[in-house]
This record gives structure tokens, C-alpha cells and sequence, in this order.
């Protein structure tokens, strides 16, 4: 079992560190479905390979200008505010509930994969008042230049995080994609600069639900370091030894497979069978 | 860039590399001593006083047990991104921009709360 769950991590790093989907996705319907874990430990499981990617990856954020550290630090009170409601309502509600949320939640996110990101959409002309009052206007390096840019819609910026933090923590994902949505589209954050910047509430909103199911009882320390291990391995391999394969036909296998997976939690949670 | 900067930048990285590399060591010990001992006592899930946890843990490792090395190697990996944080709200302070030092203690604040609701709630 562990060995298998351990493949099942370096499978989820590695795919999630290519495609740029999730880990998470991969890990709890692999525990749940594959081997019947309960749903909270699976989740506070998965949210552990989530801190091991976001952390594995972070030392290539450093130092390269694009991190908006006071914009990481207020929306991180929203994520962590989102993320213990998140933590608390995954002991709330019952199980066949977290599937069907799961399934849904899933197919939105892999159905989302298949459209392409458009890159620094158009920044804002001005910061709003409440931008200007939190200095969260910066700027970043492009081709050795420091460019400025504005920030803009912060509250509803704030808003979007409280629900990124929610998902996260309810469903043991990074919610990295509605995090650089909310940053990106939304605050007109610069696409980079959103994407550096999510790495680190990545892990932060992680850590915030992960020590709430830790202490709740809901990691199991053989499947955990089963997770953790094979989500670094693969998360490695992925970045480096697979850098070269032909990431758009992985994807879209990926996310046909993650649609699938997505049908199965959906009918777990309405007890249908499949 | 300055000196100073690349210092600070070299350190950042150290820190992140360090923890993560700590935490695998852990889990590969534990791990290599369940396989060891026959690979059959499941360990079972901690709860409870995050100190205490981490007490156990300690206590575990003295005797050489899997799961006080794997319980361990979770206890980093949860400090890593706290590390982070303190290393954002240091800069704040650095900077005597007293807001976001502020905010960033909130936010440590909040993750403290999420251990303590987790171990009312068990």
C-alpha cells in the first residue's frame, strides 16, 4: 500500500509540476476512491503534498523581483480567515457532501485547464484609494527593466482569497489557479508577479488547515510521508528530467483523466454506481 | 544588485533548501525503518497539543521509532511556509513598516488558531 501511494505521489508532483494542475486533485480521489480513506484525513494528507510542492518550488521565486510581498501578506489574512472556515466545515458536513463539492470543483478546475491563460492582461491605469492606502503598488523586472504597475479592486481581490482558502482547506487542493485569477484578472496584478505570489499563500494557506487537521487527528504519518516523498520526487523529476516532453498532449490527457476522476467523486457522493 | 540583497537572497534560499531537505531526511528514515521492522505496525495518527505532538515525536525518535521520524518530518514541512512568513514580517520590521507587521502577525495568529481549534475540536 505504501509503495503504491507513494508512485501515486511522484505521479501527482510530476504531472502537477508540468501541467501546472494541482497535485491535489490527484492525491485525495487516489486515498479516497483508491484506498477508502476517510475523506478528512485524505484532505489533510493531500494538504501536506500541497505545502511539500509550493515549498519545493520556491527557492526559483527568489530573488527574481516578482514577488509582491505586502499584497502576499494582505491577502494572506483573507486565504488563512477562508482556510479555517474551510477546515472547520470539512468536519461539518458530511462526507457524501465533501464528494459531491469535490467533483464539481474539479470538473470547473480541469475544464478551466483546457482554455489557455492569456499572460499579463492589461494592468490598471491607477491604484484604487484602498491600493494606494496598503502601498500595494510595485514593480517587477521584465528583460532588465523595472516596470511599474497599479493595483486595483482589492476587496473583491480579498473576497475571491476567503473562498480560494475555503476550497483549500475543504478540499485538501493548492487553489492556486483561483488565487492568481482573483490577483491577475481581478487586482490586475501582472500575471508573473501573480503567479510568484500565489506560490508562497500556497503554501501558507496550506499550513493554516494542515495544522488544524494535525492536531485534529486527521494525518495518518505513514500515508502522509508516503505523499510528501513521492510529491517532491515527482515535482522534481517534473521540472527537470521531463522538461522536455510535450506538455500540451500530457495536459490535455491529464485533465481528460481528471474529468473522469471528477464523474467518479460526483457519483461517489450521490451514490451512484460507476 | 547590491551585496547586501544577494546576501539576503542566498540566505532566503538556504533556509527554504534546508527545511525541505530536513523534512525528506526525516520521512526517508521513517520510512526505511518501517520497512525495516517488517513494514506491518502502522503507526497511528497524532492529535492533540501541537506541543505535545512534537514532544512525542522526540521522544520517539530517541527509541528509534517510524513514526516519531515521520511525525517529525510533517512537523517541519508545516514550519516551512511559517518560516517564510516570519522572514516577510522580519523584512516588515526591518523596513519599520509597523502595518505589515502587523498583518503578518495576524496571519500567524490565525494559523496558531487553526492548531488550537483542531485540537478543541478533536
Amino acid at each position: 500500500m505504501v509503495i503504491i501511494i507513494l508512485l501515486g505521489g511522484i505521479l501527482a508532483g510530476g504531472l502537477g509540476s508540468i501541467t501546472g494542475l494541482g497535485g491535489g486533485m490527484v492525491i485525495v480521489p487516489l486515498l479516497t476512491l483508491g484506498f477508502h480513506l476517510p475523506i478528512p484525513q485524505a484532505v489533510g494528507v493531500s494538504l501536506l503534498g500541497v505545502i511539500a510542492t509550493s515549498t519545493g518550488a520556491a527557492p526559483r521565486f527568489v530573488g527574481t523581483g516578482m514577488n509582491n510581498v505586502r499584497a502576499g501578506l494582505f491577502l494572506q489574512v483573507a486565504a488563512s480567515s477562508g482556510a479555517l472556515a474551510g477546515a472547520w466545515a470539512a468536519h461539518l458536513l458530511p462526507e457524501r457532501t465533501l464528494f459531491i463539492v469535490f467533483g464539481v470543483v474539479l470538473a470547473f478546475a480541469s475544464a478551466l485547464s483546457f482554455k489557455s491563460m492569456p499572460s499579463d492582461v492589461a494592468g490598471a491605469r491607477e491604484s484604487s484609494p484602498l491600493a494606494l492606502k496598503l502601498r500595494l503598488n510595485s514593480k517587477y523586472e521584465q528583460q532588465g527593466e523595472w516596470v511599474p504597475y497599479h493595483v486595483t479592486r482589492v476587496l473583491p481581490g480579498f473576497s475571491v482569497m476567503i473562498g480560494a482558502g475555503f476550497l483549500s482547506a475543504l478540499l485538501g487542493i493548492g487553489s492556486g489557479a483561483f488565487k492568481v485569477l482573483a490577483m491577475d484578472r481581478l487586482m490586475k496584478i501582472p500575471f508573473r508577479v501573480s503567479t510568484a505570489t500565489s506560490n508562497f499563500m500556497i503554501g501558507m494557506t496550506a499550513a493554516t488547515s494542515a495544522g488544524f487537521y494535525l492536531t485534529h487527528g486527521d494525518t495518518p504519518p505513514l500515508i502522509a510521508g508516503a505523499v510528501v516523498l513521492g510529491v517532491l520526487v515527482g515535482s522534481y523529476a517534473g521540472a527537470h528530467v521531463l522538461a522536455g516532453a510535450r506538455v500540451r498532449t500530457l495536459r490535455q490527457v491529464f485533465t481528460v483523466v481528471l474529468i473522469l476522476v471528477a464523474l467518479q467523486m460526483l457519483a461517489k457522493g450521490l451514490g451512484l454506481p460507476l | 544588485m547590491s551585496n547586501l540583497a544577494q546576501q539576503r537572497q542566498f540566505l532566503a534560499r538556504l533556509v527554504l533548501r534546508s527545511f525541505i531537505s530536513l523534512c525528506l531526511l526525516l520521512i526517508v528514515i521513517g520510512l526505511v525503518i518501517f520497512f525495516a521492522t517488517g513494514g506491518t505496525h502502522v503507526p497511528g495518527n497524532p492529535g492533540g497539543k501541537f506541543s505535545v505532538i512534537v514532544a512525542r515525536a522526540l521522544q520517539g525518535g530517541v527509541g528509534l521509532h517510524a513514526s516519531a521520524f515521520l511525525i517529525a518530518g510533517i512537523v517541519v514541512l508545516l514550519l516551512t511556509p511559517i518560516a517564510r512568513l516570519l522572514a516577510g514580517v522580519a523584512m516588515s520590521a526591518r523596513m519599520r513598516d509597523s502595518l505589515y507587521v502587523v498583518i503578518g502577525l495576524v496571519v500567524l495568529a490565525l494559523v496558531v488558531a487553526g492548531l488550537l481549534i483542531g485540537q478543541a475540536t478533536a
